[in-house]
């Protein structure tokens, strides 16, 4: 059990988690992930430390409500309770050299797994520049962005109620690459690195290709065990078939094989849906 | 005991579940002995001396066969009695009975060679042990005779760290701290068990029994760490500077993929994956278990060891048609005969002499069909004594929109990385006692073997505590001195 030392809502869909899990705050480094299972009938999702402190031993995770996993723990964990895994730290730490100038993107609530990178690129001498694009009501981790890293743009897109969520993310991917293209275009860059869905980190990197500048990303398939036990975070790069949870979870962008990730990470989504509306209907009706 | 026995032909036969009801459910599908039944098979025993018996040099651990089956005719009035010296005896030799009882591939060790089969039905060893071990826990008895033990356990005063909870480290784990030792578990996932807990099913493992076992690990004071990764939470190097010792028990967990187009397809899952969402996070229960997994109405599973058999029959249980594809021909199966036969009688179909060469997708990214090349034996036999096997250059396409690969495991990388550990083709290198290249770090079961069976990864466990409380004495030893 690991304790929930603090928990609230950051922004809409976007809850903050500071939570006592010292053998991973001994341990972590910027681009690690753990793997956490929060109750007993639940589902192991990988989430990242955003920060941490060694000697106090608690890492803080910022969870975006997605499916039934992620809105369970939204609903039903409060201060003091406990979660029942935390896995980890897993995943390889990101490179740590300068690059010398870095554009590092984040969407929707892939700015948090920037963060904890970024700012440790920017510590080492690097020039970062972070760009935040997402839905205006969810805009997280701008003040601790902006002391971070050089410069911190942020870019949000309203949402139009009269549309459907699907449609009203074609707005952010398209400001994303518009904003994308403005800042390649403007300055010279000498590395991108990005995270968020795979269809948007996609839709980036087709941008960056255009002006040559090296791309890393940060690849989230699905995972189960995190420890390469498994095999379901398999993603093929470069033509070879690569652990997602053991040889990544960041990538060279020019090598990976997007349509396969992106199919592959679809899979369960006619499930999740159904495993949502029932948990939905089962809040409605006064609790499980 | 009686001189002039009735040798009894016939094994008494342990009930099952019917086929019909038993596909539809993940509970148990051997219902075990009662004692009743348990006491008129261990009667069939012919009760070998001690040095000739057969069965004992079958057995990987050289279980007391005789002696243990010999307590249950002998205190047959007194079943708890009965019970209890039988389980002693098994316990000096293995200390997961209720689980080898179950999984170990008897009709290859022990009862291969039980004296009884040149007149009749061989006995029923491994029946046998589960009967002792299920009726030990059911009635508390196993609990008594460990009441029994600890007190006696002189404390040692050094630090043993085992790496990976499966069959190897547990048993390992016990050993030790019979031994006095203070013993530290490092398990990466978020249950103890490894295999047994993410690979093997509940219809032929109940979880409950693995948690048994472990609790009994935990009252010796065996503490166990989960969700600790080596070589991410913590690093060999810290173990070495921590402890006086560590074992490496870590298992044979990366599956191999076959190296054919379209293997990374929506609907093809290693045996590991699926059994991982199946067994451990109980996918089967979806959603009242968050976790989903896809059965199509064709599954195909590739391979013919028990994964194989395990993903094969888990399949079944949802209801959907289940084929078994294998390279080789029905005389190299390598399953148990207990699961080979229980998988056809559950309506799984066998296709032999078949490769598969590429996973054909629908257009939308989801498996559709396998081609296989089909393949033909040759006279010739490889090093494990199976028939070579050579392409025929002629295909055959099997439709699925499931396929599961079980052709095999490597260790896991994440061990085998640690500088200075001699490692060849993924296996740890290991001495006579388990030693490593690393003085003070020992291995054994799948990390050192590549995929074997649970006895034997028992066995060694039970070496690895040997040779270490023998290290740990020597350095006790010089230290004083
Ligand atoms: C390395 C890594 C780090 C991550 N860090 C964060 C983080 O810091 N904050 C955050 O909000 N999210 C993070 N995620 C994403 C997070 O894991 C998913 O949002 C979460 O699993 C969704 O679970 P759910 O049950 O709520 O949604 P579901 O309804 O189960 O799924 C919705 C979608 O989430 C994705 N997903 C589902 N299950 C998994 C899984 N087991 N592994 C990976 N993806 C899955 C799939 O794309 C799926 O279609 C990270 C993912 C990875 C791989
Ligand atoms: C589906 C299936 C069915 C089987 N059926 C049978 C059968 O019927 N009979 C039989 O005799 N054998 C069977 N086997 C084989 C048998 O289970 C194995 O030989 C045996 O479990 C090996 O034991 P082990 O202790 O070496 O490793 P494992 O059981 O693999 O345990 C290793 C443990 O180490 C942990 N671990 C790995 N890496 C790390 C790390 N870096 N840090 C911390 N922990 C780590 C793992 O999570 C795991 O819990 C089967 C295997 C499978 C997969
Ligand atoms: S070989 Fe068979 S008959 Fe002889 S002791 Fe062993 S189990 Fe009994
Ligand atoms: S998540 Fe299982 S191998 Fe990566």
């Amino acid at each position: 059990m690991y304790k929930i030392l603090e928990k609230r809502e950051i922004a809409m869909r976007n809850t903050w988690y500071k939570v006592h899990a010292p053998h991973v705050a001994r341990k972590v480094q910027p681009g690690q992930f753990v793997i956490v299972r929060a109750f007993k009938n639940g589902e192991r999702i990988p989430l990242t430390p955003v920060m941490w402190d060694r000697e106090e031993g608690w890492i803080v995770l910022i969870v975006f409500t997605r499916g039934k996993t992620t809105a369970r723990m939204a609903a039903e964990l409060r201060e003091g309770d406990g979660i029942l895994n935390i896995a980890g730290p897993l995943g390889n730490p990101v490179e740590m050299k300068k690059f010398g100038k870095i554009l590092a993107i984040g969407a929707y609530t892939g700015i948090v797994e920037v963060y904890p990178i970024a700012k440790a690129w920017q510590e080492l001498g690097n020039d970062v520049t972070t760009l935040h694009v997402t839905f205006e009501p969810m805009v997280v981790l701008k003040d601790e962005m902006e002391r971070a890293v050089g410069r911190h743009i942020l870019e949000t897109v309203p949402i139009d109620m009269t549309k459907s969520f699907p449609e009203n993310m074609k707005n952010v991917t398209k400001r994303l690459t518009e904003k994308a293209r403005e800042l390649l275009e403007k300055e010279e860059w000498d590395l991108v690195f990005m995270v968020g869905p795979s269809g948007d980190q996609r839709a980036v990197f087709e941008v960056v290709k255009e002006f040559g500048v090296p791309m890393k990303a940060d690849l989230h398939p699905i995972m189960v065990d995190g420890t390469g036990m498994c095999g379901a975070c398999r993603v093929t790069v470069g033509g070879e078939v690569k652990f997602a949870c053991i040889d990544g979870p960041e990538f060279d962008a020019y090598k990976v094989d997007w349509d396969v990730l992106i199919s592959r990470s679809g899979y369960y989504t006619d499930m999740e849906m159904m495993a949502m509306q029932e948990y939905m209907k089962a809040l409605q009706g006064g609790g499980q | 005991m009686a001189v002039k026995r009735r040798i009894i032909k016939e094994r008494v036969p342990t009930p099952e579940r019917p086929p019909e009801e038993r596909v539809k459910s993940f509970v148990e599908v051997n219902l075990g002995y009662t004692f009743e039944l348990a006491v008129k098979e261990a009667e069939r025993c012919l009760q070998c001396p001690y040095d000739y018996a057969p069965c004992i040099k079958g057995c990987p651990v050289h279980i007391d066969i005789p002696g243990f089956i010999s307590k249950l005719v002998e205190y047959r009035d007194d079943p708890d009695r009965a019970v209890k010296e039988a389980l002693n005896v098994i316990w000096a030799c293995n200390s997961l009975p209720a689980t080898t009882g179950r999984v170990c591939p008897q009709e290859d060790q022990c009862e291969m060679n039980c004296v009884m089969g040149r007149v009749g039905d061989k006995v029923n060893i491994g029946k046998l042990e589960r009967f002792v071990a299920d009726y030990a826990r059911e009635k508390g008895i196993d609990e008594e005779l460990l009441f029994e033990m600890v007190p006696r356990i002189e404390k040692k005063g050094q630090k043993v760290a085992i790496i990976g909870a499966g069959p190897a480290g547990l048993t390992a784990a016990g050993e030790l701290a019979k031994l006095g030792y203070d013993v530290t578990i490092y398990e990466a996932l978020h249950e103890p068990g490894g295999v047994l807990m993410y690979g093997i099913p509940e219809f032929r493992l109940p979880k409950s029994i693995v948690e048994s076992e472990i609790d009994k690990l935990r009252k010796l004071g065996v503490k166990i760490l989960t969700d600790h990764v080596v070589g991410k939470t913590v690093t060999m190097e810290e173990l070495m500077k921590e402890y006086d010792a560590v074992f490496i028990a870590s298992g044979a967990g990366t599956p191999r993929l076959v190296d054919a187009p379209g293997i990374n397809l929506n609907g093809i899952y290693t045996a590991n994956e699926f059994l991982t969402r199946v067994n451990l996070m109980k996918a089967y229960l979806f959603p009242e278990y968050d976790t989903p997994v896809k059965v199509g109405k064709k599954v195909i599973v590739i391979g013919a060891g028990n994964t194989a058999m395990d993903a094969a029959r888990s399949a079944r249980r949802f209801g959907v048609e289940v084929t078994i594809a294998y390279r080789r021909g029905p005389e190299d199966v390598s399953a148990r005969v207990e699961e080979v036969e229980h998988a056809k009688e559950e309506g799984i179909k066998f296709v032999y002499f078949v490769n598969p060469v590429e996973f054909i997708g629908d257009g939308n990214g989801r498996i559709k069909a396998v081609k296989f090349e089909k393949m033909k034996p040759l006279d010739e036999r490889d090093g494990r004594g199976k028939r070579k096997i050579v392409g025929t250059g002629e295909y055959v396409t099997l439709e699925a929109d499931t396929v599961i690969i079980a052709i095999g495991k490597h260790p896991n990388r994440l061990i085998v990385n640690t500088p200075g550990l001699k490692v060849e083709r993924g296996k740890i290198v290991v001495d006579e006692n388990l030693m490593t290249s690393i003085p003070g770090v020992f291995a054994g079961g799948d990390a050192i073997r590549g995929e074997a069976t649970v006895i034997l990864a028992m066995g060694d466990g039970r070496l690895a505590a040997k040779a270490i409380h023998e290290y740990l004495t020597k350095k006790r030893e010089s230290k004083n001195a």
